[in-house]
């Protein structure tokens, strides 16, 4: 961020390194192995006596000079050429910190060059004890320049102490430094008989072409078994990061290990052939075919090389988007643009939102990727992002994903990055239009005050979830809702009717048949792991049916009645409507009904970060392409085969594996919980948000189709976040109960996390998923008005029967009776409709608001009371009336 | 655009010994740099000239040209390195930046020098073949050399300019050049110059040495090298002074009394080119080589307080900041001398006859 960048869009970063790195350092080790190699042979023909070897060192040694010195020589400078324009900085680091150690190089550049071409223009004039130590001396020369540079170059992987002391010293002997010279001194070897294979395969005598290509083989096979456990070495000599990357963290990683590991074989099985009798043509073309698979050999383990030290240029120094760790402080401080040299805006706004998106991009991404050019191409790994998705994925880069670096600077320097990769590279433009959910007909059911005998209370639950519609690739529980009510005998002490009663439920005709258009019931048996029929639910429940009577909560309950955000035609209505209709035994009159709008959305954010858009008019449903890389991104993460599976017809319900509380599902013991892990992992993308981060997969955004949240909290300019507390704190909670519980998989995802709320993560008691829920009681303190519109951290109920949504007063009413379900606390305002989430309390008292609100005790007790027997503050007049 | 230009430099990295030192090596091994770059060149010029007469009284001079251009291209990469690496080390921000503004050209010298490299060898192997290949390759060869002697001019000059660098925001592309410095043509062909005239040099002090090593002069040997010297260097005159003339007058003043030391410098290289001049028609080769060298030295000298002058305003060696360390300078002096040495008897074995270079 200190030097302007070249922005070269088509050959980002990479490629111009690795084409070039590539292709000297195969030649510079074999300018190392072969000065012994050519020493070696001619003493080998002088010894023999042997005017056919010495022609062919003599040919070779022309070769060899045409080749390292001037491709390689040149190439060697064009490494620098080019480091120095990709990456300045730390090109400068390395300069100033080994300039003497580069210095000494050149001496040895400078040695190896006079040896070479000594050896090459008097391989006849010059006596041959003095030509053969020539030789010796261009290989001392040779080594040790790969001796220098080998130290400097592993150092970047393996600073060790330096990074303490800046001792050049410490520097150079770092803990990788001497498995890796022994390393590359072999496959150095191994490389000139390689080389040696060509020039011997082009002698036009058969027989010394066949002795020399079997004296090559030995030059190839040797080494490559020598070098197979100093690899070994060089492996155990890493520390904990580079390890981890060379073992797998990197998705980089595994093909070219692969292309490593399958070379060795490859080249011996190569060199033996060449060892073989075979015709010339045969020897040339394998002699090629070695060279290239050499070539392969150097660029898969450079690459390795490069790969482990990911997120770093140098480790634990300067990360790969050339940002000092040192520099790190003041980025979080005054921003990125502000610390930036090379930037022409130190303050985004509006109008130059993109411009700045593409400053950032320019100095933290274009130094190892391309833009549509064939390396480390960010066009497809972004494609899939929204915009916020990309702020997401942006703000959790290098967290869990450890081999890239994490993105510097403000979230606003974030928010235009984003912008720019989506809107500038990818020419999307993000929609701006708002979904105008219409409004709904509904009609509520009629109430005598005077003569009705019973109140009827229903609700639905259980809250504010997504639900898959593509069962085929996965599902994270059943798609269900729960119903509950209460029927109370009116009176002058009213009763709750708990038995000699029928309660019945059914969803709004054009609504029966949820199959249609959710692919559960078609892959039920690999989701469940069992066959259940159409349009019913995991509890046996259908879209109408009678409901059972719960003895613990003294309510009627429907569980898991199956239920889609979509009519039998396609169109998407997240709140269907449910008639409960209760017939007691004892009354003479008209059955009582009443009508609730539950909740049930298809609204799942995925597509936001998981790329595929909408599948239902553009506002709902998963597409196969979101499905796909939810599973791809889970089985890279988790090193699981998800989506193998999905598409060989075997799709898994995500709490198959990871327990769900909700749907009784127990899970792995081993694995996070459902919540934990999805939270948790989610966390680390979306921080220092507040309920966009909740609104990002939930269907509550304001702007969205659902728009979950819509009770009085609403109305009171409370968020999500209010009751549940920013996502890193609600995630750490959930993280800390399972790192307790001795879940392997919480450190990771708890390690990135910082807490909002307080100082300290563990300042934020653990809690378990659908237990320890926020506590109404912890702002509404003894049922009085709050002094906060905040929930106080840790202000989780103590145990299930505390939960909202369990919870009674002290006659038996359950709290959502009277106040409505948990996102629609009464008075709530539903967008497909006002008061379409209000109808129990208009249809019983003509108002909104919670039931007996403003005294109005007569909805059950038919005269006015005085007495708090509900709850303290019952009898207070409603603060929020409309 | 309105920018604090100072804002753009970027901050230098601390440096393990004195500047002293690193100057000293940056000169010293510059100076070397050139000596193999002018001869290189002036070889190409010499070698260029031979190819484009065709074969005749000058082929034995031509050939012995051809077989050392090669070898000479090969030290002056190497030499170029050392230099390389202290101006980095001393002028890194500045370098780096002006590398980065120019960078499709500036790593196009490597394309360009791999062609040059290999030119000049194909030249030497074909040397023998007939037919106007031969002019093609070596044309080629010395085209392209002065294609990367004109493109290192640009970045010398370049990074000495930083208000220049403000063009990188409307041009990122790596396309940018100095061409509106100045001083660019003058001092281009200030070097092009005189790697005629070192070329010359060159050409008849190697054939010095043979008649010393007792090989008996070629009878083809062409003309006098001294011939190019005393021309070219003639030319260097009005182009010296157009070179001079050219720099800014904040520099220049420094070299016309206001600088005793720069002022120094300048007459020191200009009465020692007059020598050179003057020992050069008189045909006294050695002395006049030896003062063509020592102006090269005090030139190499007056081209450093260029560059200081130039980046005075921005930038002062004494702003670095040293974070000393001597062990390493120690262990690179050991091994110069020790790798100086060994060269050195290599040299004295390949004394004998050979077939050809080195």
């Amino acid at each position: 961020m200190n030097y302007p960048v070249w922005e070269t869009w088509f050959a980002g970063g990479g490629l111009l390194i690795t084409v070039i790195a590539v292709v000297h350092v195969y030649v510079a080790h074999f300018a190392v192995g072969g000065g012994l190699f050519l020493v070696w042979t001619e003493i080998k023909g002088r010894r023999e006596n042997s005017p056919e070897i010495l022609d062919y060192t003599r040919g070779h040694a022309k070769f060899f000079l045409l080749l390292t010195m001037v491709f390689g020589g040149v190439t060697g400078v064009a490494i620098w050429f080019v480091i120095m324009l990709i990456s300045p900085g730390v090109t400068s680091t390395l300069i100033h910190a080994f300039v003497f150690g580069w210095a000494a190089e050149w001496v040895c550049f400078m040695g190896e060059i006079v040896a070479l071409l000594i050896y090459y223009y008097k391989f006849d004039s010059m006596d041959p004890a003095t030509h053969r130590t020539i030789g010796w001396l261009y290989f001392l020369f040779a080594w040790l320049s790969l001796f220098l540079v080998n130290g400097i170059i592993c150092f970047m992987l393996t600073p060790g102490d330096w990074l303490q002391t800046g001792n050049f010293w410490h520097g150079f002997f770092n803990p990788s430094m001497w498995p890796a010279l022994f390393f590359r001194t072999a496959i150095s070897l191994a490389f000139c008989g390689l080389f040696g294979f060509v020039t011997a395969a082009f002698i036009r005598d058969g027989a010394t072409r066949e002795r020399m290509s079997r004296y090559c083989a030995g030059w190839v096979l040797i080494p490559l078994l020598a070098a197979a456990p100093l690899a070994l070495w060089y492996v155990k000599a890493l520390p904990e990061g580079p390890l981890a990357m060379v073992m797998g963290r990197s998705p980089e990683m595994a093909p070219l290990i692969g292309v490593f590991i399958w070379l060795t074989p490859i080249l011996m099985a190569g060199a033996i052939l060449m060892a073989l009798r075979t015709p010339r043509g045969v020897k040339k073309a394998l002699a090629l075919i070695l060279l290239a698979a050499g070539l392969f050999y150097m660029g898969s383990f450079e690459w390795i090389r490069e790969a482990a030290r990911r997120p770093w240029l140098i480790s634990n120094h300067t990360w790969s988007t050339s940002i000092r760790l040192d520099q790190a402080p003041i980025i979080r401080e005054q921003g990125f643009l502000k610390t930036a040299r090379w930037v022409s805006r130190e303050e985004i706004t509006g109008d130059n939102v993109l411009e700045a998106g593409r400053e950032i991009f320019r100095i933290q991404c274009l130094s190892c990727h391309s833009a549509g050019g064939p390396m480390n191409d960010i066009l497809p790994l972004t494609e899939r992002f929204s915009t916020e998705g990309m702020d997401a994925q942006l703000t959790g880069q290098g967290k869990l994903n450890l081999y890239m670096p994490r993105f510097m600077g403000a979230p606003v320097e974030r928010g235009a990055l984003a912008r720019f990769i989506v809107e500038g590279l990818h020419g999307k433009k993000e929609s701006t239009a708002v979904v105008e959910p219409e409004e709904l007909p509904f009609e509520i059911p009629s109430f005598d005050e005077e003569n009705d005998e019973y109140v009827l209370l229903a609700w639905g639950g259980p809250g504010m979830h997504g639900l898959s519609d593509r069962g085929s690739w996965w599902v994270m529980r059943e798609p269900g809702v729960d119903i509950r009510a209460q029927l109370i005998k009116r009176g002058e002490t009213p009763e709750i009717v708990t038995d000699d009663v029928t309660l019945v439920y059914a969803i709004a005709p054009g609504f029966e048949h949820p199959s249609k258009r959710m692919e559960f019931w078609s892959h039920s048996e690999s989701l469940v792991g069992r066959r259940i029929p159409p349009d019913i639910g995991p509890a046996g429940n259908g879209t109408k049916g009678e409901m059972t009577f719960d003895d613990e909560r003294m309510a009627y309950v429907a569980e898991n009645v199956p239920a889609a955000p979509y009519s039998d035609e396609g169109s998407f209505n997240p709140y269907p409507l449910f008639t409960i209709t209760a017939s007691p035994a004892e009354s003479i009159a008209d059955p009582v009904s009443t009508r609730i709008a539950v909740l049930i959305s298809t609204e799942m954010g995925c597509k936001n970060c998981h790329g595929g858009g909408w599948r239902v008019d553009d506002r709902a449903g998963l597409t196969p392409g979101t499905c796909r890389n939810v599973l791809a991104v889970h089985d890279r993460i988790s090193k699981t085969t998800l989506l193998q599976k999905a598409e060989k017809g075997s799709p898994m319900r995500c709490a198959a594996c990871h327990a769900d509380a909700l749907a009784g599902a127990k899970g792995d013991s081993n694995l996070l919980n459902l919540s934990a892990a999805v939270h948790g992992f989610h966390a680390g993308y979306l921080t220092g948000r507040d309920d966009d981060a909740c609104n990002m997969c939930h269907p509550s955004a304001p702007d969205g189709a659902t728009r979950g949240f819509r009770g009085i909290h609403l109305e009171m300019g409370m968020d999500c976040t209010s009751c549940h507390g920013k996502l890193e704190d609600l995630a750490i909670g959930l993280l800390s109960a399972e790192k307790k519980a001795g879940k392997k998989g919480a450190d990771r995802l708890l390690a990135p996390l910082a807490p909002r709320g307080v100082d300290e993560k563990d300042r934020l008691k653990p809690r378990s998923p659908w237990i320890h829920e926020p506590d109404c009681l912890g702002c509404h303190v003894d049922f009085s008005p709050p002094e906060t519109d905040e929930l106080p951290p840790n202000q989780w109920t103590e145990d299930e029967e505390a939960l909202y949504r369990n919870r009674a007063d002290e006659m038996g009413i359950l709290c959502q009776a009277c106040h409505g379900s948990a996102h629609a606390i009464y008075p709530a305002t539903n967008p497909y409709g006002e008061n379409r989430d209000n109808i129990p309390p208009m249809q019983h008292q003509g108002v909104p608001y919670p039931i007996a609100a403003n005294k109005n005790c007569k909805v059950c007790h038919t005269i006015d009371m005085e007495d708090e027997a509900h709850h303290p503050n019952s009898l207070a007049t409603f603060r929020n009336e409309r | 655009m309105n920018m604090d230009i100072s804002a753009l430099i970027p901050a230098p990295d601390a440096i393990p010994v004195h500047w002293g030192w690193l100057r000293f090596f940056l000169n010293l091994t510059f100076t070397l740099h050139l000596l193999f770059m002018n001869t290189m060149l002036g070889l190409g010029f010499i070698s260029l000239v031979y190819a484009f007469k065709g074969r005749g009284e000058h082929t034995g001079a031509a050939r012995d040209a051809a077989e050392t251009l090669p070898t000479v291209i090969a030290l002056t990469i190497n030499m170029g390195v050392a230099p390389f690496l202290f101006l980095q080390v001393l002028y890194g921000p500045f370098l780096y930046t002006s590398s980065i503004l120019m960078a499709v050209y500036w790593l196009s010298v490597i394309g360009f020098l791999m062609i040059a490299y290999y030119g000049a060898y194909i030249y030497d192997f074909k040397f023998d073949v007939p037919g106007k290949s031969r002019l093609l390759i070596i044309g080629l060869t010395v085209a392209f050399m002065l294609v990367i002697g004109f493109l290192f001019t640009n970045n010398m000059t370049l990074m000495l300019h930083p208000k220049k660098w403000i063009a990188w925001f409307a041009a990122p592309e790596g396309l940018l050049l100095n061409l509106s410095d100045p001083t660019l043509i003058p001092r281009y062909l200030h070097f092009v110059i005189s790697a005629a005239a070192v070329g010359g040099l060159f050409v008849d002090l190697r054939k010095r040495w043979r008649q010393r090593a007792g090989r008996a002069p070629d009878p083809s040997h062409g003309p006098p090298g001294l011939t190019w010297f005393t021309h070219a260097t003639l030319l260097q005159i009005p182009v010296g002074l157009w070179f001079f003339m050219a720099l800014p007058g904040e520099v220049r003043i420094k070299f016309m009394g206001e600088d005793p030391l720069a002022t120094t410098l300048l007459i020191l290289g200009l009465g020692g080119t007059a020598l050179a001049l003057v020992l050069g028609f008189k045909n006294r080769l050695l002395p006049c080589a030896g003062a063509a060298l020592f102006t090269i030295i005090v030139m190499v000298l007056t081209r450093d307080m260029v560059r200081a002058a130039h980046l005075e305003p921005w930038f002062t060696m004494d702003a670095l900041v040293t974070a000393p360390q001597y062990s390493p300078l120690i262990f690179f002096l050991l091994v110069f001398v020790a790798g100086l040495m060994i060269i050195g008897w290599m040299l004295k074995a390949a004394m004998g006859r050979g077939k050809g270079a080195p």
